[in-house]
């Protein structure tokens, strides 16, 4: 696809750098290259062409020996990835190799990785939600970290902008704590969650259940086809039907005729020039010959993932950054967010025996917040708030080991659908805490030589009374729209596990106590963005990625503009 | 020749119990009807024939097919082998063994050696007994899942390898590997068995 820089030598002066291809990167790309900026993406794994590079997309599970399980090796190369549940061998290609990529935790932490062309955007849940001020002024109203350098105006056009290229299919509610996108006709609920719904919106005035917002096109878009409801998107999408770099961005990017992609290029560092008060260039190591080797440009973007630049950052040390670039404020690394998780209720339906469903649908429901949204719906318990996602579905042959059964009948028994299930789990905002933070350990460097992060980060008792509320309403509201067996959980599991990692280099007003200013700017060093997970000042409790695509093609655009204006 | 005899006492004089598959073909001569027709490439013989009987039993061939007509039995051969680690492999082996010791104390001889009536009657006592699996979230289980035990765990194998095997998966169930559309709400009439995908 792209123009690919294998002879390091031919070139090594760009207009812009891109560090990363994943969801930020991957805009980065495409805006800087169609503001005409001859850019270089650099990506530290291989390159992974759409379509080309997915070998599993059509596998069905007797295809493959263990039927798409990992065996003992498998797993040890992705121990971190398969603590979160989701490697096997469909898509263990995607996940970086745990091994090879070490990280300490000073607590336990989870730090999923895609080391590929394309990141973690081959792999993201897909949900898309707009943030609201509601969030964007959370942190000034309740005095927890600082306040966002800006507010949902300032981002609101660039949230439709990104919606109309990258596809988001969704019902729009008029909900001021969550507002509409820009929508692709919503997907179907099925009869039971039908009904579920308005047994919860009858029971609980202010609370709603829609479906799922995704980056899922329901209708071709761009010349993407739409989605054929296979379900089987972490593998790649061979119809290009979901948001991933590889299927969307970088084509755009690559289109222009601007866009290089260096594969196996590992940053070690962003190269400050003091003269200048600017940064020049990157360096990097090429993760196949272990060769330093720097390449210049006029602005640099850090998109490697939120932990990522920071490392880079935190590795980027200079006379004038003597504790890694831009780091006067003392804040880079610190702060750093997740979302609670993986806590809720789930249960069985009576009923609806003779109905069932087609197509294997790559989305569930979602409950927007309705605590702490208003005067009306505030708790003493907690600040901030909780969002659900879940879903409902007929049961199949896997009920079976639990059943106190086997023999004839039961092995016929199990070819029909089993009782519906429904299930709903909440994902809860995280507030932003000087002392969860990331370093770099020097004692401890990877085979590169790297210095590798320390993380030591926890949920603290806001996070663990918000958890309290999400489990006891989750099994509430079950039990009101009628469902049984009810089971409800709280797997109390460590931060990481959401896949949400933010905060470490904030936006922020006042450079004493950030990183960033409000278009994502490094502030003492203003040709270096961050528009990944990093820049985050607060972490609401919907998916964040959506606000990623718009704060970087917003920072890009300004990038872009200051270059004109001979800023930059 | 009482087989299992001879299986142990081939075993030791070979000093290996890992050459007991490769001796199999030899000791199958001098058996009068050999229960086994294939060669574990993990599993004992004796233990080989005791996951036999026990998907068989689980899964019986009706107007579908049986658990033993899918294979499911070298399924869970190659899992003890390239899917269960080392800890998992030895924890296994060792309920195996049990189960059998329990089979034996209560019904005079060893699972696979069991009429049918008297393999039902055990089986029920170790579904009442048996742990059950924790639900489950996007594939991962909710709360702390506590071991279930051979007998359980073993069914879920069978489960497992028998509604994920080709026959059952393209021609059983319900195979639609491009469904193009999702539609919510549908008569089941219309479909029939479940989605095998």
């Amino acid at each position: 696809m792209a123009n690919y820089n294998i002879d390091a030598k031919k070139n090594m002066t760009y207009d812009a750098i891109v560090i990363g291809s994943g969801i930020s990167g991957g805009w980065a790309a495409k805006e800087l290259c169609e503001g005409g900026l001859k850019t270089l993406v650099l990506e530290r794994g291989r390159i992974v062409e759409h379509v080309v590079d997915y070998p599993t997309m059509n596998k069905d599970p007797w295809d493959l020996e263990l039927r798409g399980a990992l065996g003992p090796e498998d797993l040890k190369k992705h121990a971190i990835g398969a603590r979160a549940g989701f490697v096997g061998a469909n898509n263990e290609h995607f996940y970086a190799n745990d091994e090879e990529n070490p990280y300490t935790e000073v607590k336990p932490f989870l730090w999923v990785r895609g080391h590929q062309m394309g990141g973690r955007s081959l792999l993201w849940g897909k949900q898309c939600y707009r943030w609201s001020d509601l969030d964007f002024e959370a942190n000034a109203k309740d005095g927890h970290g600082v306040d966002w350098p800006l507010r949902y105006k300032d981002v609101e056009s660039w949230y439709t902008y990104v919606e109309k290229f990258a596809g988001i299919s969704g019902q729009a509610l008029g909900l001021p704590q969550l507002p509409d996108s820009h929508f692709l006709p919503p997907m179907e609920l099925n009869c039971v969650e039908k009904d579920i719904k308005s047994r919860i919106e009858k029971e609980f005035p202010g609370r709603v259940m829609t479906i799922g917002r995704v980056a899922h096109l329901t209708e071709p878009l761009n010349g993407r086809g739409q989605c054929q409801f296979r379900n089987r998107c972490d593998r790649g999408c061979p119809f290009g039907a979901y948001f991933s770099s590889n299927a969307v961005t970088l084509p755009a990017a690559n289109a222009t005729g601007n866009l290089t992609i260096r594969p196996y290029s590992i940053v070690n560092s962003i190269i400050y020039d003091e003269k200048k008060g600017k940064a020049t260039g990157v360096r990097i190591i090429d993760a196949e010959t272990n060769e330093y080797i720097e390449f210049y440009a006029k602005i640099i973007f850090c998109n490697a993932s939120s932990l990522s630049t920071t490392q880079i950052l935190l590795n980027s040390t200079s006379d004038r950054f003597e504790n890694g670039l831009g780091n006067d404020s003392g804040e880079l690394g610190h702060n750093l967010m997740d979302h609670t998780y993986r806590v809720g209720a789930m249960g069985k339906l009576e009923g609806y025996e003779d109905k069932y469903y087609k197509g294997r649908r790559p989305n569930g429901i979602y409950i927007p917040r309705y605590v702490n949204i208003d005067e009306k719906t505030k708790t003493d318990k907690f600040v901030r708030g909780f969002g659900y996602q879940g879903g409902g579905g007929r049961g199949n042959w896997s009920a079976g080991a639990n059943q106190e059964q086997f023999g004839a009948e039961f092995k016929d028994s199990l070819m029909k659908p089993g009782p519906w299930e429904f299930f709903i789990t909440g994902f809860a905002e995280c507030l932003p805490y000087h002392e969860n933070k990331v370093t770099l350990d020097k004692e401890n460097v990877d085979k590169w030589g790297q210095p590798t992060l320390a993380i030591d980060c926890e949920f603290k008792e806001n996070e663990k009374a918000i958890n309290r509320q999400i489990k006891s309403d989750a099994v509430e509201m079950l039990e009101k729209a009628g469902v049984k067996d009810i089971v409800g959980f709280d797997n109390e599991h460590e931060p990481g596990y959401g896949i949400h990692e933010m905060g470490t280099a904030r936006m922020g007003r006042d450079p004493r106590t950030s990183v960033l200013n409000g278009t994502n700017q490094i502030h003492a060093a203003k040709n270096v963005f961050v528009t990944d997970g990093a820049c985050m000042t607060s972490s609401s409790c919907v998916n964040p990625s959506l606000t990623y695509m718009a704060l970087t093609a917003r920072a890009a655009n300004h990038a872009i503009s200051e270059l004109k204006k001979k800023n930059l | 020749m009482d087989r299992r005899a001879a299986l142990k006492k081939t075993a030791m004089a070979a000093g290996s119990a890992a050459l007991v598959p490769s001796l199999f073909s030899l000791l199958q001569s001098c058996q009068k009807k050999p229960r086994l027709s294939w060669e574990p490439i993990f599993l004992t013989v004796n233990q080989a024939e005791l996951i036999s009987t026990l998907v068989d039993t689980v899964l019986p061939k009706t107007e579908t097919p049986g658990a033993l007509d899918m294979k499911v039995d070298l399924f869970i051969d190659v899992v003890f082998a390239k899917l269960f680690n080392k800890t998992a492999q030895q924890t296994m082996i060792a309920q195996m063994e049990q189960f059998n010791t329990t089979c034996e104390e209560k019904f005079g001889s060893i699972f696979s050696e069991l009429s049918v009536q008297d393999r039902e009657e055990f089986l029920k006592e170790e579904e009442s007994k048996s742990g059950k699996y924790n639900g489950k979230v996007w594939g991962t289980a909710v709360g702390e899942q506590k071991p279930v035990g051979f007998y359980r765990t073993i069914k879920s194998l069978a489960l497992w390898g028998y509604f994920s095997s080709e026959e059952i998966g393209k021609n059983v169930l319900n195979y639609d590997p491009v469904p193009g559309e999702y539609l919510g709400c549908i008569p089941l009439s219309d479909v029939g068995n479940t989605w095998s995908l």
